[in-house]
This record gives structure tokens, C-alpha cells and sequence, in this order.
């Protein structure tokens, strides 16, 4: 078969080529599933399990003959060495070195109905490829490894690593030029400046790119490039950015989900995650914070507010809950956030069976549910049903993060500067202001355990089965010295330990590099960013995975540094418009010869239009913006009945990060560019363009009151300028190059819509009722109509909203 | 020689960029497992090729969800022990160990049936007085008396019917059924959903009912409204002439287009398809919502007034809908909660949703179009055959028996299936699961529910689940 072929071809070619890498690291040990590639006798490579055979094993056999005991069928389990090699009544599935003799490959060679595996009615087949590579496999000895998430060979330690190791940035390059050279796969150009600059402000800020820097990274590309790198890690509104990807794992909204989905008090939780990107507060530190803050000595208000994390999952304020069948709905939930968010687990599906494909068993999923047995959450059963936000304590009342810097930045001036006694007072009353403006939050408070049993089919009903205590899953070892009882905050450290010490801090680290890459590529070095189990896919080039992941570890699980040694390496600068070659060969850019292009995230997409209109309120802090949403969009929700209220101050044009997020009912014009509910933990989201997208960006009052400014903007910064000057700088500040077939385009809709306006002048006047900006306009009304046209066009572009 | 694999990635990768076929993250779980179905890259009116498995009955479905539980012992299920036992305290046999919601610490008395019950059609259907435009009808639906649920909360269940899962971020059946047949309209969403007003107090309905889950997103529902703007942002606050709309919508094309001949992006085809949708939408929705070209006869068989949001109107507009090739139509009618003062509110919903419901059946069977639409009547779950008595006589959350009804596109009308005990507390005679409601659903349409799946985190996850589950064959036409 060709793409056996293939295999071969590459693994011949890591065999001679790929030990030079190691090299050329002087020694450095990745996950040895992948570096140590074996020859046998005749010189050819062999069949690694874990690439070739984990997969169809997986997907084909392991549901019958995996993990799972009680669905298990005679007896056979395909998912270790001995399970598949030992005799069952005379007969063994795997003979290693016979796949004649062995069982499997007679029977998924079978043309009887009877035989044949996997069986018909499993709606599963073989391919004559994947039957060959069985076969192979079993001819070679029918090794196994240890799945390739769970495995992490550092067997040599970090001192043997040679000094002279180039930079992290460098080291990512050779390993991605190593693999695609072994691809045959040629890497295309590095992008335009101009491209740069706009990935850069998209990637790190979630915002357009000013005009000036594009400028200025034009003037000087190589120059330039890592200033300007430093200055958008360094910009408030990285914090941002980051937030909206984290808010989205751990489910963050402003309010409890299920049934009346009643407010909740939890936005300083949001503050604390943006204030802690900023302030690039390690991963480790950060993650502990959130998971077990109030076990902390003496913990910090910030470390009380971080607790907020267990808060968040839904909730439910119905008459006629049964508190013990939610409090089962409950952990279930922080379960399958918790293995999500930091393990790239679906320990969710042992809920009811043990995982059918990883060694989860259903014990492992109740006994982590029993880290979380701790939480106070009685009170809720009882108080705050109908309530608007409803009563969720335990709750503080707290300043902000972000008001305590103000704070503290206003204290320094008043010790710092020369103030004259006006200034001092009106920075007291700041000070004083800020203060006095405490917000409310859910936090975590520990308190006795409640019991937790496994219960038999995830059946809350059921009794009968065992009660157990917090503990890692079986698998990994345990952490218990069986003295104290484990608890959240033994779980974090877990996370961040390396496996040499009893950890998993080589997996966390993993998941997170992942999903860090595949911000800054649109494409995750295992596509699979939350399932990193057998059912996942392995990553397209794991030396870089480990790279990545040690680093990290090895720095103090810094994620600024992991950011810029992505940014500062060729991969990431090169172009993202892929060659003919590249798009037959590498259609999915799974080995990042070229970047990528997609649209911005839902939140960006407002972010971009309110920034180019000027209108963006760019301030950190909890306040909430409630924008403007279609009449009756909340007529559906009830206990109590809901009438929205749109921000009447400038919250109205917060950042997009900030808007309510009202996980029955999202802001239509997020649910319009595929942010999530956050009703479950989203790795990745969905890039559609649908019609419901386009109306929103033509409709939205948002999106109008927007051009309506970028408009004026243009009018009133030049003022007599010609329509085709005009129309370029207009055009340029959403796309950031010049206009060229656009101009007759745009320049025919602004005569045609002068036209219409004469004709109308009432409409031209009534475009000042969209909003409530209500900014007086000296100008000609028509004039001003007429441009709006031509920016809608702008703010319509795909071009205004694509990373490229 | 390149084999099929290699072949089907880079069509699959095709698709996957011009978004008719799956989103790239699917895309990859795709190639690497292979799923029974594949994309077909013809129209995005198609759904997946291979599809369907057998023969159609239905084309298209309109879902009636009466939520909030209607009482199945006052609708279709009629219990005679029920009433010679009134007021007794209910057998332990029965209740001890079962879910219960807000009758948790209460004690359990029998509650008889809150009105009279007569035999209608060829085939003498129960149907009780509460519903006499039903009666008419008898001989066109097939009454299912023995449904379970799994979920006895409002939500959850709402959940569970519509996905067969209570976990949040499952597709809901009107996104699976036009993931795998596609829409017949051409300016019309495939899924549409409406939820009248009227009633009582309503339960909230959340939007996650019509998600597309983890299917892309242009397979979700879009829920029309009857007042404001029919679809959200359809209608352009500022009021500009439809050829002003046009030109800029053209402009926005043009650009996007001329723009593609440099950066050769497929996504960029489909964002200029979405315009065009977007355009088109803006004229066809005003103009499906737009009643007054409807006969009075028919207006009054319905007894709709155009633009009041009733649940008789949105019967109308599903008629409209289904005419003009929209796939899935779901239309919520809430305030079937009764947990007290049953019967003056039976008659409230029964008032707003009885007549309308046969006049949605007569209007398809008039038109020809009830042969293959597949209707379907009921709530999330049903209610005790125990008192409750939140101001007057009532009745609690119930999922061990309730009763729905289906008709059209391949059902047997005329007849009951299945049947509940004695009190109407358990289902024990040709039990049908939600799920296999779901799989009755997918077989009229011609699909085997075994073998349409979509992969999600490492699974082939199914409408119908894991858990065995069956079309009903004893009610197929």
C-alpha cells in the first residue's frame, strides 16, 4: 500500500536523520515512544504502537474489549500485553510474532458474518491498511507501549541538557525543520510586515493593529519585531485576550445556567484572571489559587476570590430539586471541568462505566469528585431561588484587583509627587471612591466532607455502591501517606510535580503548551487540545510537544517566556497563505510549514469595530457591559421574569470580554460568532460564517453606531481631504494596507448612497437615534450618512476581522 | 497508486474549508476514524452522502412541545382504579425509592382524574373532554401511552427530549436531522423555532434546547419571533431603502470576493454565501411572517390573528415553514405545569392549543403535505397520579408513564400503543424510552440511528446514545 509506503519512508528517514536532532541538543531526551526509533534485523522500522496501532485498537476494539470490565466481552482485553497474549480456553488473540496463529488477525480476516470482528452490528470495520498494519505489528512482536500522554521518559535529567543549547526559540524551529524535512515539505516565506504586526495585535491583545506600529515595524521588520513583541506582553490588555480563552475552559458566566439562570455574583473572579495574565503570574501558582486558594495559609483576598473557580459550574434554583440528585450533577460537573481544564481528560465518561478507552476507572471519577466534597454549597438548596442575582453564599464582598492597583497607584502618587492640596483632594475622593466600591463574590469555603459513593450506572438514586475518598486516579499512582485525609490542594500540587517526583506536572504542562501553540497557530500540535486520551489524536510532532513542556516546567511555568519563545521563532512568522503544495500536502497545517488565517473570536470581532470607531472603552476592571440586544431576547427566561437592561453608561462599549454572559441566552452577537454558552469547559471553538454572522454585522446597533463614528473619525481628522484620500484612510485603518480595486467599489456605494440621501434626508438624520453615543455632529447630515455606508462596507469586510 | 484514505482526507479537507462540510477540528477526528456518513460537497442544502439508509416516509418534521408535562391521566391515559381510589394514601409498592420532585416529604395520596374521558374514531381513542378538537382527530394520530423519561426537572428534561442527554452542549434533534438530510430551502434556516405566548406563569425555556451542539453552528436552530424583529437583526434599525440593502450587500461581496482573488481563501466563498443567505433572508422572513395573504377560512380554522404570537398563529407559520422545505420546526407552548389548579388551567392551554393543533393537521392533510410530515405532540414528562394541591388539585413532575402522540409521514393513525398500570404510575406495556422516540423519528426519515453518528471527544456520539433503543415498529404505517 502507498501510504504503508509512506510510514516507512518517514520512519527510514527519522532513523537516519532524527538522532541528530537529539544531537544536536545535546542529549536531550524527549518522550521516548517517539525518539527511540528501533531497527530490526532486516534494517526496517518498525511499527510504533502507540502512532500506528493505539489508534485503530482504540477506536475499533476497546469498546468491547478495552478498559471497561463490565462490558467486556469474553473475557479478552486488547488494551495491555498481557490481556491480549494470554490463553483463553486454548485459544490467544495475539500470538507475538504469528499473527497467523493469533486469534485477532484470524478473525478480522474472517469473511463470515459470525467471525468477523469488529461484528457488524458494531457498525465498525477494518481497512485493508489497518488490517495489514495488525498484521505487522504481530509480526514484529506485538510490542505495547504506555499511551503516549501518560508516558514521559526523562530518564536522563536535566543536568546532562549541554550548555551551548541554542535558544528555546531556535530549538522550536530545528524541531519543527526536522520534521518538515522528514514530511518533504517546504516551508514558505515569512510573512509581510504589515501581516506581522496585525497577527501580533490579534494574537496578544485581541485588538487592530495602530496604524503607527505597523508603520514602524515596516520601517525596521527585523528591528523592530521584538520590541514590539515586549510592548503588546507588557500591554494590560494581554490579560485580556488570555482571559477570553481561560474564561471559556472553565466555563465562566454571569449566571447559574440551569432553569430560572438567575445572575450570579462572580465577576471579580474575571478580574483576578486578567490581572493575573498581566501580571504573568505562574501557571502553577495561578491554577493552585483557583482549585484550592482558601486552603492556602492565611489566604489573600485575591486567593479567596480565585476560589471562585469551583463556583462556577451550573447551577439549579428550581422548586422540587432534589439536592442529593444535583449535588451528584454538581460533582459530576467539576469533574469533567476539572479533567478537562488541566489534564486534557474526559474523566466525565467513567461517570457510569469506567472510561472505554483510558484507564479511568469509575472509582477514579468519584474519588476526584470527593476532592471537591469539601465545598459549601448547602445554602444554595435553601436560599435565593427567585432572587435576581440570586444568593449564592458563601459570598464576600470584596475591591477588585484591578481597583486595589488603581488604588495603590493613586497612594503612591499622593506620597511620590508634588501635589498641589486641590489635586491631593480629588485623588482622596478617588481613592475613597474606589473603596467604597466593593462587589460580591462566590468563593470557596471548606467544610466538613459530604460522603460520596460511587454510584452504580451514575445513578444518584443508588446507595449500594462504596464511599470513597479523594484520590488520584489509580493508574497514576496515589498520593495518599494514609494518614490525612487528601484534599484540593493536594490535587493542584500534583498537577504541577514532575512524574520523578509522584506528579503528572509533564502532562498539565502538555495540555497547556498545546493550547497555548495553537492560540498562536490555529492548529494545536495535537489537534486534540481537550482529549489527550486514547481517543485523541497524537500529537503531529511530539519532540516539539515535550520541548515545549519541559521548558515551560523547567522556567518556572512562566507564560509569558513560553509566548515570546513561540513568537520569536521563524514558524510563527512565516505567511499564512499556503502554497498549492502545502494545501494538497499538509491541508490541516498539522506540521506548521506556514501559519494560519482565521477570523478573530467573537469578542475581538466587537472589540475591532468599537476600536476603530473610536468608541472602545479600553479600562480594566469588573464592570459588567450589558450592549445593546433585541427587544424580547430574554422572554424566554423566568424566576423571575427578566427585562434587559442595556448599559446606559460608557460600560456600553467595553471590550467584549467584559458583556454579560447569560449562558441561557447569550448576547445574539457572541452566539453569532461561535462564543460558547460555557455550560461545559470549550477548548476550541467552531469558525462559521453564517447568515445569522452577516445580519449581525449589518444590523447590530452596535455595528452601526460604530461606523456612524469610524465615519465621523474620518470626516473630522480630514477635513479636506478628497473622497478617495478619504476612503484610504478609512480603508487602511481596518485592514492596514491600501486600497486598490476597492476604491471604485467603495467610491461608487458612496455616491449612490449621496443620492439616496438627497432624495432622503430624513434618513440620513435619523442614523443619529442608533446608540445612545448621541455625539452632536456640526456637519452635513447626508454627508455623514453617506460615509457611514461606505465604513458598514469597512466593518463588514472579511478582511477587518482576519488573522492572518 | 494513492489509496482511498489519502483521497477522502483531502476531500474532506475541501469541504472542511468551504464550510459546507465540517468544521477542521471535526474534520480531523473524522479522517482519523472514519464515521459512517461522510460530507457531500455538492450544496449546502445536502446533507451527508450515504444518507438516507432506506426509504423516507418523512421529509420533514414540526415538533408541538407542550412544556411544562402535560397530565397524561387528563389527557389520553385514562384510569378508571384511579378514580374509585381517590383520596387514598398511594401504595409504597409504587413510590418507595422513586425520584420525586416537589412532593419530596409530603405524604402521597391518590388523585382520580380531573375530568371524563370518551371513545372517538374507528378505533374508539380515549381522549378526554379536556381536548375536543383532539377528538376530531382521533383516527390521524397514533397515541403513545407509555413513554419514560429519565429527567424529572423542567430543564434537564427539556434537555434530555430534545438530545437525548442532560449534559449541557449536545446537538438537539432539529440540528442532527438537518446535519444529516440538509434543508431543502434556499432562503430559509433549515431549523426554526417559535414559542408562543399565553398561558400561565411559563417555565423558562433556555436556547440551548435548539443548539447545534457540536455540530457547526449552521445547523442550530433560529428562533423566529413574533414580535420585534422577526429573526434577530434581520431588520435594519436605520430603515434604508431594500435597494440601499442591496448595493451595500453587494458592495460587501464584491470586496470580499475581488479580496479573495489575492489570498485564495476558501472560507472567504463561504462568508459571500452567508451574505446572500442574509440577503435573501432579509426578504423571505418578513414575507413567510406576513399572513394576511392567508384565506380567512384559513385563519379562522386556525383561529390565528396575524402577529399575535399565539401558539395557533405559529401552527400557521409551521405550515408556512414546512411549504417552503424548512426541515425541523419546533414550536414550544409553555404553562403545562400544573401543580395545582389542574383543571382551570388544563382549560387555559387546552383553549390556546387544542384547535390550533387540528387545524395544523387538517391544513397539511388538505395540502397533501401530511404524508410526509411527521407531527409530534407532547411534554417533557408527565405527572403523579399523586395529589398535589398548590392552590387547588394538582399534580407533580412524573417520568416512570406519560402519553405523546405522533402522526403523518409513516405512522399508523387511529391507534394507542403501550399502556401504563392500573394508577398510571409506571409504563409496562410496550415501553418506549425518549430514545426510542428519537430512533422512530430517524427511521421516518431514513435514517438508521445506529449508524448516524457524529465524532466527539474520542466517541461516535449518537442522538440516541448508548444505552439499546429501537424505532417503533408497531406504529409504523
Amino acid at each position: 500500500m502507498h501510504s504503508t509506503f509512506i510510514v516507512t519512508m518517514v520512519a527510514r528517514y527519522v532513523l537516519s536523520h532524527g538522532l541528530t536532532i537529539l544531537n544536536l541538543l545535546g542529549c536531550f531526551v524527549v518522550c521516548s515512544s517517539y525518539a527511540e526509533v528501533k531497527k530490526n534485523n532486516q534494517g526496517v522500522a518498525e511499527i510504533d504502537f502507540n502512532q500506528d496501532i493505539r489508534p485503530i485498537l482504540s477506536n475499533k476494539c476497546f469498546f468491547c474489549h478495552g478498559p471497561d470490565e463490565n462490558k467486556r466481552e469474553g473475557g479478552l482485553r486488547l488494551d495491555t500485553y498481557e490481556g491480549a497474549t494470554d490463553e483463553h480456553d486454548g485459544i490467544r488473540a495475539v500470538v507475538p510474532g504469528l499473527p497467523e496463529q493469533s486469534e485477532l488477525f484470524i478473525r478480522i480476516m474472517s469473511s463470515d458474518e459470525d467471525d468477523i470482528m469488529p461484528p457488524p452490528e458494531s457498525n465498525k470495520s477494518l481497512s485493508p491498511h489497518e488490517k495489514e498494519l495488525l498484521k505487522k505489528w504481530i509480526k514484529e512482536g506485538a510490542t505495547y507501549s504506555k499511551h503516549w500522554a501518560y508516558e514521559f521518559n526523562r530518564s536522563k535529567s536535566r543536568d546532562s541538557l549541554a550548555t551551548d543549547l541554542p535558544s528555546a526559540s531556535e530549538t522550536i524551529d530545528l524541531l519543527i525543520d526536522k520534521k518538515l524535512e522528514s514530511k518533504k515539505l517546504t516551508k514558505v516565506e515569512e510573512a509581510s510586515a504589515t501581516a506581522l504586526a496585525r497577527r501580533l495585535y490579534f494574537d496578544l491583545i485581541g485588538l487592530p493593529a495602530k496604524s503607527s506600529e505597523v508603520d514602524k515595524l515596516n520601517e525596521d521588520p527585523s528591528g523592530y519585531y521584538e520590541l514590539l513583541v515586549d510592548k503588546l506582553l507588557a500591554s494590560e490588555h494581554f490579560g485580556e485576550r488570555l482571559a477570553m480563552y481561560w474564561l471559556d475552559l472553565v466555563r465562566y458566566a454571569d449566571t447559574v445556567g440551569y432553569h430560572g439562570d438567575q445572575d450570579q455574583n462572580i465577576s471579580p473572579y474575571r478580574d483576578y484572571v486578567i490581572d493575573s495574565f498581566n501580571h504573568n503570574i505562574p501557571l502553577d501558582q495561578f491554577s493552585m489559587e483557583q482549585l484550592a486558594g482558601d486552603l492556602l495559609e492565611s489566604p489573600t483576598i485575591d486567593q479567596k476570590i480565585a476560589t471562585g473557580y469551583n463556583r462556577l459550574l451550573q447551577t439549579s434554583h428550581e422548586g422540587g430539586v432534589q439536592p442529593k440528585e444535583y449535588l451528584s450533577i454538581y460533582a459530576a460537573d467539576r469533574v469533567r471541568n476539572f479533567s478537562s481544564v488541566w489534564m486534557g481528560a474526559t474523566i466525565g465518561c467513567a461517570q457510569c462505566h469506567d472510561h472505554k478507552y483510558d484507564p479511568f476507572t469509575m472509582k477514579d471519577f468519584y474519588s476526584i469528585a470527593a476532592f471537591f466534597a469539601d465545598i459549601d454549597e448547602d445554602k444554595h438548596f435553601k436560599v435565593g431561588s427567585n432572587s435576581l442575582p440570586t444568593k449564592r453564599p458563601p459570598e464576600l464582598d470584596v475591591i477588585p484587583i484591578s481597583s486595589r492597583r488603581k488604588i495603590a497607584n493613586l497612594n503612591s502618587k499622593l506620597e511620590n509627587e508634588v501635589l498641589s492640596e486641590d489635586e491631593k483632594d480629588i485623588i482622596i475622593n478617588e481613592i475613597a471612591d474606589l473603596e467604597s466600591k466593593t462587589i460580591r463574590t462566590m468563593v470557596t469555603v471548606s467544610k466538613k466532607p459530604r460522603e460520596i459513593r460511587v454510584l452504580p450506572r451514575g445513578n444518584w438514586l443508588d446507595e449500594s455502591g462504596p464511599i470513597v475518598l479523594p484520590a488520584i486516579p489509580e493508574f497514576f499512582g496515589t498520593l495518599s501517606d494514609g494518614e490525612r485525609r487528601q484534599n484540593r490542594k493536594d490535587l493542584a500540587e500534583w498537577l504541577f510535580r514532575p512524574e520523578s517526583d509522584g506528579g503528572i506536572g509533564e502532562l498539565t504542562s502538555r495540555v497547556f503548551v498545546n493550547r497555548i501553540w495553537y492560540l498562536l497557530f490555529d492548529q494545536g500540535i495535537s489537534p486534540s487540545l481537550d482529549d489527550f486520551g486514547g481517543q485523541g489524536v497524537p500529537p503531529s510532532n511530539p519532540e516539539l510537544l515535550d520541548f515545549l513542556a519541559i521548558d515551560l516546567m523547567d522556567h518556572g511555568w512562566n507564560i509569558k517566556r513560553l509566548i515570546k519563545n513561540i513568537l520569536m521563532t521563524r514558524a510563527y512568522k512565516r505567511s499564512s497563505i499556503p502554497t498549492e503544495e502545502l494545501m494538497e500536502q499538509d491541508p490541516e497545517n498539522m506540521f506548521f510549514a506556514r501559519q494560519s488565517r482565521f477570523r478573530i473570536p467573537a469578542e475581538s470581532v466587537r472589540d475591532t469595530a468599537l476600536k476603530l470607531s473610536g468608541l472602545l472603552v479600553t479600562d480594566l476592571g469588573p464592570n459588567t457591559a450589558k450592549p445593546y440586544q433585541p427587544d424580547g431576547y430574554y422572554r424566554h427566561l423566568n424566576f423571575p421574569t427578566r427585562k434587559y437592561k442595556q448599559s446606559m453608561t460608557s460600560d456600553q462599549w467595553r471590550r467584549g470580554v467584559y458583556v454579560h454572559w447569560q449562558r441561557q441566552f447569550l448576547h445574539p452577537m457572541l452566539k453569532a460568532f461561535d462564543a460558547p454558552s460555557r455550560e461545559e469547559c470549550t477548548a476550541k471553538r467552531p469558525k462559521s460564517n453564517t447568515p445569522l454572522s452577516s445580519l449581525t454585522l449589518l444590523n447590530d446597533p452596535v455595528f452601526l453606531e460604530s461606523a456612524r463614528h469610524f465615519a465621523e473619525k474620518g470626516l473630522k481628522a480630514h477635513p479636506n481631504s478628497s473622497d478617495q484620500d478619504r476612503i484610504q484612510l478609512l480603508f487602511k485603518e481596518a485592514t492596514s494596507r491600501k486600497a486598490n480595486k476597492e476604491l471604485p467599489t467603495l467610491n461608487n456605494l458612496l455616491n449612490k448612497s449621496r443620492q439616496y440621501f438627497k432624495l432622503n434626508p430624513q434618513k440620513a438624520k435619523d442614523l443619529m437615534s442608533i446608540g445612545i453615543s448621541a455625539e452632536k455632529w456640526s456637519g452635513d447630515f447626508e454627508e455623514l450618512a453617506s460615509w457611514t455606508q461606505v465604513t458598514r462596507a469597512i466593518l463588514n469586510l472579511n478582511e477587518t476581522y482576519q488573522r492572518n | 497508486m494513492r489509496n482511498d484514505f489519502e483521497s477522502e482526507i483531502k476531500r474532506r479537507t475541501f469541504l472542511g474549508h468551504t464550510g459546507f462540510g465540517l468544521g477542521s477540528a471535526a474534520l480531523l477526528s473524522l479522517t482519523k476514524k472514519g464515521l459512517g456518513a461522510t460530507a457531500s460537497q455538492k450544496q449546502k442544502s445536502i446533507g451527508l452522502a450515504g444518507l438516507p439508509h432506506h426509504k423516507i416516509k418523512a421529509k420533514r418534521v414540526i415538533f408541538l412541545c407542550m412544556a411544562g408535562g402535560p397530565s397524561h391521566l387528563e389527557t389520553f391515559d385514562y384510569k378508571p382504579e384511579l378514580e374509585k381510589r381517590n383520596g387514598e394514601p398511594m401504595p409504597d409498592s409504587f413510590t418507595k425509592g422513586q425520584p420525586i420532585a416537589q412532593l419530596q416529604n409530603s405524604q402521597l395520596k391518590i388523585q382520580g382524574p380531573m375530568t371524563k374521558f370518551k371513545k372517538y374514531g374507528q378505533n374508539g381513542q380515549l381522549i378526554s373532554d379536556f381536548l375536543p378538537w383532539h377528538a376530531k382527530m382521533a383516527d390521524d394520530i397514533c397515541i403513545i401511552k407509555s413513554m419514560v423519561t429519565d429527567q424529572i426537572n423542567h430543564d434537564p428534561a427539556h434537555t434530555f427530549m430534545n438530545t437525548g442527554t442532560a449534559i449541557s452542549g449536545r446537538p438537539s434533534m432539529g440540528s442532527w436531522i438537518n446535519y444529516g438530510l440538509g434543508s431543502e430551502s434556499e432562503d430559509l434556516p433549515g431549523f426554526v423555532v417559535m414559542t408562543s405566548v399565553g398561558g400561565r406563569n411559563p417555565q423558562p425555556i433556555a436556547s440551548r434546547q435548539w443548539g447545534s451542539g457540536f455540530l457547526p453552528s449552521r445547523y442550530q436552530g433560529v428562533e423566529f419571533n413574533s414580535s420585534g424583529d422577526p429573526v434577530n437583526y434581520v431588520k435594519n434599525p436605520w430603515g434604508l431603502s431594500p435597494d440601499m440593502d442591496r448595493l451595500l450587500n453587494s458592495t460587501i461581496q464584491g470586496l470580499d470576493s475581488q479580496r479573495n482573488q489575492t489570498v485564495l481563501n476558501p472560507e472567504i466563498e463561504t462568508r459571500i454565501k452567508a451574505y446572500e443567505m442574509a440577503f435573501k433572508m432579509q426578504t423571505s422572513v418578513p414575507e413567510l411572517m406576513d399572513v394576511s395573504n392567508e384565506p380567512q377560512h384559513v385563519l379562522d380554522m386556525y383561529s390565528a390573528k396575524p402577529g399575535d404570537g399565539s401558539y395557533a398563529s405559529n401552527c400557521l407559520l409551521a405550515r408556512r415553514l414546512v411549504e417552503r422545505g424548512v426541515r425541523f420546526v419546533h414550536l414550544y407552548h409553555r404553562g403545562w405545569d400544573h401543580h395545582g389548579g389542574l383543571v382551570n388551567y388544563m382549560n387555559i392551554c387546552s383553549g390556546l392549543t387544542d384547535k390550533a393543533t387540528w387545524a395544523l393537521i387538517t391544513d397539511l392533510k388538505q395540502r397533501g403535505l401530511l404524508d410526509d410530515t411527521l407531527v409530534v405532540w407532547g411534554g417533557e414528562f408527565g405527572r403523579t397520579p399523586m395529589f398535589q394541591g398548590k392552590g387547588g388539585a394538582g399534580r407533580d413532575h412524573h417520568i416512570k408513564a406519560f402519553s405523546m402522540w405522533m402522526a403523518g409521514g409513516g405512522i399508523k393513525g387511529g391507534v394507542s400503543y403501550g399502556a401504563t398500570d392500573e394508577l398510571g404510575y409506571n409504563s409496562i406495556e410496550n415501553v418506549v424510552h425518549v430514545r426510542d422516540l428519537h430512533a422512530t423519528m430517524l427511521h421516518l426519515l431514513g435514517i438508521e440511528h445506529e449508524k448516524f453518528s457524529y465524532p466527539y471527544q474520542g466517541l461516535d456520539v449518537r442522538l440516541t446514545g448508548v444505552e439499546p433503543a429501537a424505532p417503533i415498529t408497531g406504529i409504523l404505517g
